[in-house]
């Protein structure tokens, strides 16, 4: 074939897709968007399938990359962008190496996170893991009215920015938000063991947050959940594993919901660049997970309680 | 674009976000961060798929996931049944269906456990169990199984007598995107399957379709019921089978449709419809089903509601005649059967089954639950085509072309069958003091057939401590009489008996459920049951039939379990558990027999990075004494390992599983019947080895 030949062919092909994928574009925004998830095995992965069908939802025909661990973020980058997509949504700690690498070039946000890095929180919006407080002190207000007080033991390097919501949230709810710093385990244990000897379960509870550092699974949590029965403290937690042991509630992410959120989100910056401003954001797409053991024991009315929650332990 | 810092309502100022420090987040792998969300490996299917049911009454129950049930590489229901406390699955000579004996309660047919799929009866009426010719269910497109042990016709009706087995079929949201799997492996055995969840417009649509086919293991079965001159022992069990299963789920808020289809074709006749082994008979099942529901938990402040439909076909057919005894066979003088005594059962049967509940939280510290239904059970059409008479004399000279078609005549094995069935219940969840709820329910069931039946139930729990709940129970349960046992004609051996009242059982239990560690948890169960009236086929004087169905026998046991939990690392988990129990036959005083003393079950699950897991479990079955009369040695002990490993493969959407089941390819039998013919018992799951492919989009 000439070159002459070629180039017109070349032209004419380029104009039906030009029309033809003009239109698609037009009807679907989608296109537009690339989500990058990390690849994940069972069950997790089934986290972001859900998180995926949520996003599809508002944005039909979004593009989607699963990435390894040893995938390079250049390579990712590359592929998306000959997808000519303009807006990028990284989940989790795998999507979000991307989303930071391609952060000059393009909008991106981030979702399905629990930690983040400093220069994460400022180079992009961050939609995290954790329940809003907010929400879980609405929750916790509904099931027991009489708390006043709410004690909150925290690592300053990962939680600070969730207790200033917690204290604004508290204020809402007419109660006092006690957030006191820990930075290691034995710190943690200090403080729990002080609160809990001290605490008036007519009017105080204990929040868990979502934090391996200060909640260590075996230590903590069995010595909180265990005096927090006997003393019959309300412990409630943002980590929905700690229910089943025994913590009064927590809240979940709703998958497909979150991945409306980030739609939304990404639809927004789309429109405009500037109209989402870098920040972390709490989990406000929840599902509520209940104890009714925990609930009957504390002397909270069980049948009332338990309605408006997915999950119910112990199922029998 | 811009990094500005013009917040919007609701997010955070530029000062709090400087407040998180860099370093921390290296630490956390992607599993690690969800994992503070949605909890570990084994709950985040929990807290991602669809909303649990809310709680139920109080039970000694068992729940496997699917996450527990892909980790231990099963293939079939039975395999994960088998590792369940308390439960023992045996095998039957005829089809080698299988046989749910729960806590010691053994019958030729098991009708005393209630299969339910979605909640809905998987009874077949004709024999009062699952159906005969079951060959397998897939797990690929269960969500979850329930398993009570103990009784629960208080609220489930008949047949929740020995235990109930709930299975759970996955919904969207167990099921989000596409899988396609293939496996292949021993005996023949090839499967493909296609599972989806997604979106429909404004509905949640779960889709499963699998097509599948055995040759089936061909274990020796050494001596059997035919006469020995002209018997096919020593020869192989007839296992093989084809097979499409297909669900479709679809659900919009309060309404939920389902429909369900499971065909088994070209079934091998096991070890012989009577016990003495046949090449040529196949037999074919095909059950089609369909429910459609509305559950609202709260139609009012205090009430909840829900309304269910749910319709079963069910065929069952001998598509190449049985030969129940060799050619050859002669049964009498110059009564010879030159192609051997042939014949083909078939019935259909259809059943509509209308349910309401309603709930009600208006009386403080209570709970209650009322509901009722009506079933109409109909067995319309039987069919028979055999080659010999109703006193076993043969037609002309006892050959396939002597096959005669009985089915519009009053000669056949039974006649059609309807019963109608009407049912109230009410039950009250009753939190007496904080650490202590009564529950206390009452069913009546009134059968058009043989009356009416009450049966009640009281369940006592206890949070005695942070760690610690105890509960007390007890229940009363019934078992229907099945038709055959009612209406069987024709049958020079066995006679129906139409006046047989329903079995019972009473039953007292005590479990105690122990978390001495966050990551070790126990549990124990004590138990104790008195079955009454229970349907035996009795001598009787007036022969023919040789004997009559009658409400003749008692039987007493008891027994314990403990099952244990234990995360003793973070990749490592071992489960386990240990059955006894010793049950007696109260007519004759001696071990009721068949039921294995001991059962013990014990599991180990690795996982490691990257989605490899390996899981080896080793099953110990001991203790199966022979009943009265039985003269035989008890039957050996054994002890089976399987091991499965599963892993994908890197930067692919493909995940390779391998399984190999009784890798040591120990001699595993269960008891044949007491003069049943076959001496040796019945071989089961020889070594095995599969592969399997999924690939998900």
């Amino acid at each position: 074939m000439d070159t002459t030949r070629r180039a017109l062919l070349q032209q004419g092909l380029g104009a039906v897709a030009l029309l033809v994928g003009g239109g698609a574009v037009a009807a679907e925004p989608g296109r537009s968007v690339a989500v990058v998830y990390p690849d994940l095995g069972e069950p997790y992965r089934q986290v972001f399938t859900s998180i995926l069908e949520g996003i599809e939802d508002k944005l039909r025909g979004v593009a989607s990359v699963a990435v390894g661990n040893a995938t390079p973020p250049a390579e990712v980058a590359d592929g998306i962008r000959k997808r000519e997509a303009k807006v990028v949504i990284g989940l989790g700690r795998g999507g979000m190496r991307i989303a930071a690498a391609m952060a000059g070039e393009l909008p991106v946000l981030v979702g399905c996170v629990v930690s983040v890095q400093e220069s994460e929180a400022k180079a992009f919006p961050i939609h995290t893991l954790a329940p809003d407080p907010a929400l879980m002190l609405a929750r916790l207000k509904k099931l027991a009215p009489s708390i006043k007080r709410v004690h909150l033991v925290f690592d300053p390097r990962a939680n600070s920015w969730l207790v200033k919501l917690a204290r604004d949230a508290a204020r809402a709810e007419g109660m006092e938000l006690l957030a006191q710093e820990a930075t290691d385990q034995p710190g943690a244990l200090r403080l729990y063991s002080q609160l809990l000897a001290s605490a008036d379960p007519t009017r105080d509870a204990l929040w868990l947050p979502q934090d391996p550092t200060t909640v260590d699974d075996n230590v903590v949590l069995s010595m909180v959940l265990k005096d927090g029965w006997n003393r019959s403290i309300a412990v409630f937690s943002s980590n929905v594993n700690h229910v089943k042991r025994g913590a009064l509630f927590s809240l979940y992410p709703d998958n497909v919901e979150l991945g409306r959120a980030l739609a939304v989100s990404a639809q927004r910056l789309l429109a405009n660049p500037r109209s989402v401003p870098p920040a972390v954001l709490p989990l406000r797409e929840t599902r509520a997970a209940i104890n009714i053991r925990t609930a009957a024991h504390l002397g909270l009315d069980v049948t009332t309680a338990q309605a408006g929650f997915d999950l119910v332990y112990p199922t029998n | 674009m811009s990094r500005g810092s013009a917040g919007l309502p609701g997010l955070l100022g530029l000062a709090a976000v400087l407040a998180v420090v860099p370093g921390l987040a290296a630490a956390q792998s992607d599993e690690d961060e969800l994992a503070l969300a949605y909890g570990d490996q084994r709950s985040v299917s929990i807290a991602a798929g669809s909303r649990q049911p809310l709680h139920q009454a109080p039970a000694v129950a068992s729940v496997i996931t699917a996450e527990a049930i892909s980790a231990m590489g099963a293939v079939d229901l039975d395999e994960v049944l088998e590792s369940v406390a308390g439960l023992h699955v045996g095998r039957a000579a005829n089809q080698y269906t299988p046989l749910y004996i729960f806590r010691g309660i053994y019958s030729q047919l098991t009708p005393q456990v209630l299969v339910l799929q979605n909640g809905v009866p998987m009874t077949t009426l004709f024999v009062g169990n699952k159906g005969n010719v079951w060959a397998g269910y897939p797990v690929e497109h269960i969500a979850r199984i329930e398993v009570i042990r103990g009784p629960g016709s208080a609220l489930y009706g008949a047949d929740a007598f020995a235990g109930v087995i709930n299975i759970i079929t996955k919904t969207a949201a167990d099921t989000p995107g596409t899988r396609v799997g293939v496996r292949g492996g021993s005996f023949g055995t090839r499967d493909a399957w296609v599972l989806h969840g997604g979106k429909l417009g404004t509905l949640d649509v779960s889709a499963y379709l699998r097509v599948g086919s055995t040759d089936g293991a061909r274990s020796i079965i050494e001596k059997d019921a035919a006469q020995p001159a002209v018997t096919r022992a020593p020869g192989p069990v007839n296992l093989g089978h084809d097979s499409v299963d297909g669900n479709l789920d679809i659900s919009q808020g309060p309404w939920r449709a389902r429909v369900g289809y499971k065909l088994r074709s070209n079934v091998g006749s096991g070890a012989g419809v009577a016990s003495a082994l046949d090449p040529v008979g196949k037999g074919r099942s095909e059950r089609t089903e369909g429910d459609i529901s509305w559950t609202e938990p709260k139609v009012s402040a205090d009430w909840g509601m829900g309304l269910q439909a749910s319709f079963m076909r069910y065929v069952e057919q001998a598509t190449t005649n049985y030969v129940l005894l060799p050619p050859g066979t002669t049964l009498g003088p110059g009564n010879v059967f030159t192609d051997g005594l042939i014949g083909g059962p078939n019935k259909w049967e259809r059943q509509t089954r209308l349910s309401g509940f309603a709930t009600y939280s208006g009386f403080s510290g209570h709970s209650v639950r009322l509901g009722l239904g009506y079933d109409d059970l109909d067995l319309y059409k039987t069919t028979e085509f055999k080659n010999f008479n109703p006193n076993y004399s043969r037609i002309g000279t006892g050959s396939w072309a002597d096959v005669t078609d009985f089915s519009n005549t009053l000669l056949k094995f039974m006649l059609p069958q309807r019963r109608r069935v009407g049912y109230v219940y009410a039950q009250d969840e009753w939190r007496f003091q904080p650490d202590w709820m009564l529950t206390a329910g009452v069913r009546r069931d009134h059968y058009s057939d043989f009356g009416s039946t009450t049966n009640p139930r009281l369940a006592l729990v206890w949070s005695a401590a942070y760690d610690l709940t105890a509960k007390l129970l007890y229940g009363q349960a019934f078992r229907a009489p099945s038709f055959n046992e009612q209406h069987s004609i024709n049958n020079p051996v066995i006679g129906g008996n139409p006046n047989l009242k329903p079995e019972t059982i009473h039953t007292t239990e005590a479990s105690f459920a122990w978390t001495p560690q966050e990551s070790l948890q126990l549990n124990v169960s004590l138990y104790r049951y008195s079955m009454r009236d229970i349907i035996r086929n009795v001598p009787n004087p007036a022969a023919p039939p040789a004997q009559l169905t009658q409400n003749r026998g008692e039987q007493t046991g008891h027994g314990a379990e403990l099952e244990l939990v234990w995360d003793a690392t973070r990749s490592l988990r071992l489960t386990g558990n240990l059955s006894v129990q010793k049950s007696v036959d109260e007519t004759t005083h001696v071990d009721a027999g068949y039921a294995p003393h001991r059962h013990a079950f014990v599991q180990a699950d690795w996982v490691f990075a990257h989605g490899l897991t390996l899981s080896g479990q080793v099953n110990h079955v001991a203790g199966r004494k022979r009943p009265a009369g039985d003269t035989r040695a008890a039957i050996r002990d054994y002890t089976t390992l399987d091991l499965a490993l599963r892993t994908r493969l890197a930067g692919t959407a493909w995940e390779i599983s391998a399984m190999l089941r009784n890798v040591l390819d120990a001699d595993a039998r269960e008891p044949s019947l007491s003069n049943g013919g076959i001496i040796n018992d019945l071989p089961v799951a020889p070594r095995a080895a599969y592969v399997q492919a999924q690939y998900r989009f």
